[in-house]
């Protein structure tokens, strides 16, 4: 099964299960966490199910392309459920068996990992999901989002499609993946995951990033003074962005790291107030949760 | 504990003729997902601790209790579980005899109230006279109820008892636990028992087949349940499972003509892969030979750590290039499994040995270190660079007290300079359990002493079992821990209840056993003082740096009463005693806390400690202007023969003390002033109105007094004295 054919699988098999298959965020963001689909969806009493591939960019994380495990931009494959169905583990297993892999031929084991996003404000309870001792996925029942504890909880899915895809075609090496006709994972993306390393770790202009993060900040919470929640949670992703660039620079010491998630997470809480006075007002109906209501 | 195989042997055993038993077997299970396995051993702890103190609340007896975990089930088994509750009859008091009848001799509301509450009429009060005047009392009666109704009740008590480091939610119940409980299955008698916890309620049927293949069976006994996980390869057991993964990987280990390596169990990996399966099942697998170049516990960390699987070494201890895997169940293909893993394996040692040689490109360790400045200790303490300049100039007043030679001093510095170096190291951030050990390494592959690069691998012990074994090892683990301690609580951030994230209750505990294992002076008051005309706190307010000093000390010196002494260990009136005498060093003061306690029930020391209580008692609450005697106003025969005593024996005792021998010395006090101390107080009033005379008597008394508490202890804390006192009154 090529890299495409798994995608459509996955969204025809959480279809199936009742989610809203989102678009990718049109935005650079660290994980899927990030689209508004999952931290808006994550809040609140509104039952939410929404599924969606998520272009993922870790700057700190690129090995010019000779790493096959590690890449600064890759993609996760993201579900969010909320309530979270009672055999949630059941369903996640038979969607990687909808993808083609018989299990019975691996070592499946769900492995404690309490996720945390400092910057989000977010916290959960799950596992990394192991096959065969490699991690494929990230499970997540989600405590805490914007800094409020929650009393809806959601699951959160984040499959690693480049990973999964290797088992489902057997080969270890990401760039050899059959991606499409014709194509391989590496075709596309080789050539920007040695450009991207480089502009991460040698190009980036730390100066400009230092100023643009208080721009984004600063444009953030003035959005935020007026109302206008979505323009700023954008301005949010920004910073977050900026942030990995610069720490991927190497341009974040020690000391600055916490203050400067410090300033990006207190832009999520209000965001995530101001989102939950809004749900409030209009009786719990969802509201700027991102593409799905603007869809239309 | 039990093994279940022998109690499914007994369920085979023919059923005695039925007749209403007085006892029966309750099964009680929690079907969750998977738990972290580092919560599962507490969690059957609590299980059987908790079932049992439950049981014995509401007075139900039973023969044993026993509890299981997997990462999937948490089991309770009570055997011998008698089939009624009998609540013995109780009086209860009400409200007063005023409060509970009207002027007209009728019930308030209060009685009524009361009764009400009680479920009992007003025959069943009788009025019972007391100090506080008349009060009704009821009488409740002996009840006797089935246990099986009892039991959905406590079994939810239970539930809720059970804690893990964290909890979460996972439906609107509300309800939390470590992760999702998804089954309950709870049965007493063969019968199933009925309770509700959150949006769950129980039935008689467990799970088995993991998440992969679950499928319900149903459960009519415990040994049918016992039978119905073995069949499903469950070993529930964990002792069991334990073992069992233990013997499988002996095996292999031997077919390679090896062991597992021994630090196996140390590290705790034995341990957590337990809790990782509840169906071990082996696989074996090799890696390249180049990684054996790496050091041995780079190659532990890579393996247990991030692939929880057991490395093999042969018989000279050199580790093998396998692993043994255990996976949960037996693999219909295991050779692509091996596949993956080797290849996984094989990356991440890849990985180490990318990290291990970029370290050595910045080496030597003193270059590495210059990066130190870029590592936060804390926000108000500076950088890990100025932790090592602090540890440096702290080494003085140790190697004063510990009479270091110049090698030594040398060697001490040193390892201070280089101590940290390893957390800017690649290896470190990748694994940072290595830290210390690294630094060994570096530190040889930089041509530093043994010496040194023992003590940076030293430095962070006492850890588990391991404590430093080398002087100057324990000398940096002493210096880096009072640095930690000092600087915390210099700037105001002490560990408070159970809050202590900078580790300060731990760093204390350590220099407490460092030190008593190398049995040197920690000399408390040069090292505050050394420390505190340090950054941040040099040229700082005196008297809150005083302060401070004062909380360190005492935070240090109450480790005493958690420390784990080699026995006979000392009772805490002995600590108490001696902490109440100055302690300017460490090791002094668990010397003398020893003796005190090997001196306990002899009759020299309660005749000490007489001399201690009858000086005190006429101290306490005196006011003294004089501080010496004046031997020209010793009026009395008794008073002139205490001081005599004092000053032909005042000197015989401080030698005694100085040379430590407490025991002679705190019997040469008994001796010398027990008789004529008596004496004095028969005959000589101290308190009388001549203001002169009294003050003198009250000097002498002092001087007495302290001889010894000024030295030694104060007795008057010891327990013997205080139940006298206590009886006197």
């Amino acid at each position: 099964m090529d890299f495409q054919r798994l995608i459509r699988t996955l969204d025809t098999f959480w279809e199936k299960q009742g989610c809203v298959i989102v678009q990718p965020y049109d935005m650079e963001m660290g994980a899927g966490t990030f689209h508004p689909a999952t931290f808006f969806g994550a809040l609140g009493p509104a039952p939410s199910r929404a599924a969606y591939v998520q272009p993922s960019r870790r700057p700190a994380d690129g090995r010019y392309g000779e790493n096959p495990l590690r890449m600064q931009r890759y993609y996760q494959y993201q579900v969010l459920l909320k309530p979270t169905p009672d055999n949630v583990q059941q369903l996640y297993l038979e969607s990687l068996r909808a993808c083609g892999l018989n299990l019975d031929h691996h070592d499946i084991r769900f492995v404690q990992d309490d996720w945390e996003s400092p910057t989000l404000g977010a916290s959960g309870l799950g596992w990394e999901v192991w096959m065969d001792s490699l991690e494929v996925t990230q499970f997540t029942y989600f405590q805490q989002v914007g800094g409020m504890d929650l009393q809806h909880i959601s699951c959160e899915i984040t499959y690693g499609l480049e990973r999964i895809t290797m088992f489902a075609q057997g080969t270890s090496d990401v760039y050899s993946l059959a991606y499409g006709p014709n194509t391989s994972y590496g075709d596309l993306h080789l050539a920007n995951e040695r450009e991207g390393s480089s502009y991460n770790f040698e190009h980036a202009d730390v100066a400009l990033h230092q100023q643009l993060f208080t721009s984004y900040e600063n444009d953030a919470k003035r959005l935020l003074k007026a109302q206008c929640l979505m323009p700023a949670y954008e301005q949010l992703l920004k910073c977050s962005h900026t942030f990995n660039i610069l720490d991927a620079r190497g341009a974040i010491s020690q000391a600055d790291r916490p203050r400067f998630i410090m300033r990006i997470r207190t832009l999520a809480k209000r965001c995530a107030e101001l989102y939950l006075e809004r749900q409030e007002g209009t009786g719990g109906v969802r509201q700027g949760a991102g593409e799905t209501q603007k869809a239309s | 504990m039990k093994r279940y195989g022998k109690t499914s042997k007994e369920s085979r055993a023919p059923r005695p003729l039925p007749r209403a038993p007085a006892s029966a077997e309750m099964l009680f299970e929690i079907g969750t997902e998977e738990l972290p396995a580092a919560y599962v051993p507490g969690l059957i702890e609590q299980l059987g601790r908790e079932t049992a103190a439950l049981l014995q609340s509401r007075h139900l007896t039973c023969e044993r209790v026993l509890s299981y975990g997997t990462p999937r089930r948490l089991v309770v088994i009570v055997r011998g579980l008698a089939t009624t509750q009998h609540n013995p009859a109780e009086e209860i008091r009400g409200p007063s005899k005023r409060a509970a009848y009207d002027k007209e001799g009728k019930p308030t509301p209060a009685l009524q109230g009361f009764l009400r509450s009680q479920g009992g009429t007003a025959a069943d009060i009788k009025v019972v006279s007391s100090e506080k005047g008349d009060y009704l009392y009821f009488t409740k009666r002996a009840t006797t109820v089935p246990t099986a109704t009892v039991l959905p009740g406590l079994l939810l008590q239970l539930i809720a008892k059970l804690r893990s480091p964290k909890s979460m939610r996972w439906d609107s119940s509300g309800v939390r636990f470590a992760r999702p409980i998804r089954w309950l299955l709870a049965l007493y008698d063969g019968k199933p028992l009925r309770c509700t916890f959150g949006t769950l309620t129980s039935a008689a049927r467990t799970w088995v087949g993991g998440p992969l293949h679950p499928r319900s069976v149903k459960v009519i006994s415990v040994g049918g349940y016992l039978k119905s996980l073995t069949h499903a390869g469950v070993i529930v057991n964990q002792e069991e499972r334990r073992a069992a993964i233990d013997k499988v990987v002996t095996q292999i280990a031997s077919r390679a003509r090896g062991k597992p390596a021994i630090e196996t169990a140390s590290h705790g990996l034995l341990e957590e892969v337990t809790y990782l399966v509840e169906s071990p099942a082996p696989l074996t697998g090799v890696f390249d030979q180049k990684y054996l170049a790496l050091p041995r516990e780079v190659l532990l960390a890579s393996m247990a750590k991030h692939q929880r699987v057991f490395a093999i070494q042969s018989s000279s201890h050199a580790l093998l290039p396998q692993c043994v895997a255990i996976l949960e169940g037996t693999p219909t293909k295991p050779d692509g499994i091996r596949k993956t893993v080797e290849r996984i394996l094989n990356a991440r040692l890849a990985d180490s040995l990318m990290f291990w040689n970029d370290d050595h490109t910045r080496l030597p360790l003193e270059q590495m270190a210059t990066a130190l400045s870029g590592v936060t200790f804390h926000e108000q303490l500076g950088s890990m660079a100025d932790k090592t300049q602090r540890l440096v100039a702290l080494i003085p007043p140790l190697a004063d007290a510990w009479q270091l030679t110049g090698e030594e001093r040398h060697q001490l510095e040193r390892a201070c300079r280089l101590a940290k170096a390893d957390l800017v190291s690649t290896m470190v951030k990748e694994f940072p359990t290595l830290q210390g050990i690294m630094g060994k390494h570096y530190a040889k592959d930089s041509g530093e002493s043994q010496a040194v690069a023992d003590a940076i691998e030293e430095h962070y012990l006492p850890l588990a079992d391991r404590a430093p074994k080398t002087l100057i090892g324990s000398a940096l683990a002493i210096l880096d821990k009072w640095d930690t301690l000092t600087s915390y609580f210099g700037v105001g951030i002490m560990p408070t209840g159970d809050q202590d994230p900078f580790g300060l209750r731990r760093a204390a505990q350590g220099i407490v056993e460092v030190a008593w294992a190398i049995h040197r002076p920690l000399p408390i008051d040069a090292l505050l003082e050394a420390r505190f005309t340090l950054p941040p706190f040099a040229g700082k307010d005196s008297n809150g740096m005083r302060q401070a000093g004062d909380r360190i000390r005492q935070y240090l010196l109450e480790r005493l009463y958690m420390f784990a002494w080699p026995p006979p260990a000392p009772s805490t009136d002995c600590i108490d005693a001696v902490l109440s005498s100055p302690c300017r060093d460490l090791i002094d003061v668990m010397d003398r806390v020893r003796s005190l306690h090997q001196m306990l029930g002899h009759p020299d020391l309660l005749k000490a400690a007489k001399v201690i209580e009858r000086t005190r008692n006429i101290l306490k609450g005196a006011t003294l202007r004089q501080p010496e005697v004046d031997p020209a106003r010793l009026q009395e025969a008794p008073e002139r023969a205490l001081w005599d005593l004092y000053r032909s024996n005042e000197a015989r005792v401080i030698e005694l003390t100085n040379k430590k021998s407490y025991a002679d010395a705190t019997t040469l006090f008994g001796a010398v002033f027990f008789e004529p101390l008596h004496e004095f107080f028969d005959r000589v009033l101290v308190n009388v109105k001549e203001e002169a005379l009294q003050q003198n008597r009250l000097a002498l008394m002092r001087a007495i007094h302290t001889l010894y508490t000024d030295r030694i202890a104060d007795l008057s804390k010891l327990t013997i004295v205080q139940q006298q006192q206590e009886s006197a009154r």
